[in-house]
């Protein structure tokens, strides 16, 4: 059964501002599918201010959990199931890598670029 | 030389060995069917079962080089499953099943540690991870293919690892006779695991997969 969306919080990592690569331009999908044990895409580029939704597929519990800790990013959401989404909006540019914390072969980066526009 | 065999035939079987024949030229002479696939299955996931044997009985008995090379063959066993796996379901499906199934391994490991030691609940905490791990696995069967139910193969995988218990369990007493009896039972019931993989993947690629 779908959990309500889990809103996280806001990235406050001080990071170093990406602009936008000439080839590089956000996706204009911003969710992430997790299934068979993946993320899928397993990169995702995206404009500061974005908000990305994992959706799980697998009918099991995954995790999307910032690989290195920070106590300024609360990107540790629970996908307790098939259906089961989460979210979480980056305000900040920078290179997040994540992890399924049950599963830590599964990884997947969100590469977040510089608008220009800060919040 | 058996696993690479076993590999070659998987990736023939599945029709997407690099420079492999087209997959129709397989087709006319008779070689990607699915009963190669069942075979191949078979004998890999058998050959777990007596490396794994093999391993675990080397760490109860204290012989560490004879542990060391029967866990290196079964990580070669593991990566030709993983390989296996890959052939048909691509290289992203080849990592998470590497992942998983060595975490198992990891598990058996620590159940095995946890008699040397005598600690019981690092035995227990062993077991209950094995549990836990069944659903898991068979949760990533069933994302790959819907034909592979998840509480099924749950229920199958349970069986594996409480077969595997009754070898490590057997070993530990010092009855080899039991453990060997145990060994050949585990190593069996690993066919009720692949066959109903192998039948479901050629079920999901019948064009990949003649059926006789």
């Amino acid at each position: 059964m779908p959990i309500p969306l889990v809103l996280l919080g806001l990235v406050t990592l001080t990071a170093t501002p990406e602009r936008y690569p000439a080839q590089a331009r956000p996706a204009a999908d911003t969710t992430v599918v997790v299934k068979a044990f993946g993320y899928r895409p397993k990169v995702l580029e995206i404009a500061a201010g974005t908000t990305v939704t994992w959706v799980n597929q697998d009918d099991i519990q995954h995790t999307v959990t910032l690989e290195a800790p920070d106590s300024a990013v609360a990107l540790d959401a629970s996908l307790s199931g098939k259906g089961s989404t989460s979210q979480f909006t980056f305000t900040r540019a920078g290179t997040y890598a994540y992890l399924c914390a049950r599963h830590q072969f599964m990884r997947g980066t969100v590469r977040v670029h510089d608008t220009g526009v800060h919040r | 030389m058996m696993r690479k065999t076993l590999q070659s035939l998987i990736a023939l079987a599945a029709g997407l060995a690099l420079g492999a024949a087209p997959l129709q030229a397989q087709h006319a002479h008779g070689m990607a069917k699915a009963s190669d696939l069942r075979v191949a299955l078979n004998s890999l996931l058998a050959e777990h079962i007596y490396l794994a044997g093999s391993a675990t009985g080397a760490a109860l008995a204290g012989r560490q080089a004879e542990f060391q090379a029967a866990a290196g063959a079964l990580d070669g066993n593991s990566i030709a499953l993983g390989k296996a796996i890959g052939s048909v379901y691509g290289a992203d499906a080849e990592t998470a099943f590497l992942g998983l199934w060595r975490k198992h391994i990891g598990m058996a490991v620590d159940y095995v540690t946890g008699i040397a030691t005598k600690d019981k609940a690092k035995q227990d905490k062993a077991v209950t991870d094995l549990v836990g791990y069944s659903r898991d696995f068979a949760a990533f069967l069933n994302a790959a293919n819907p034909n592979l139910p998840t509480e099924v193969v749950t229920g199958l995988v349970k069986t594996h690892v409480v077969t595997l218990k009754a070898v490590i369990d057997a070993q530990a007493s010092g009855d080899l006779a039991a453990a060997y009896l145990k060994v050949r039972e585990a190593a069996a019931h690993m066919g009720m695991i692949a066959d109903p993989l192998a039948a479901a993947i050629a079920k999901q690629f019948p064009e990949k997969f003649a059926m006789k």
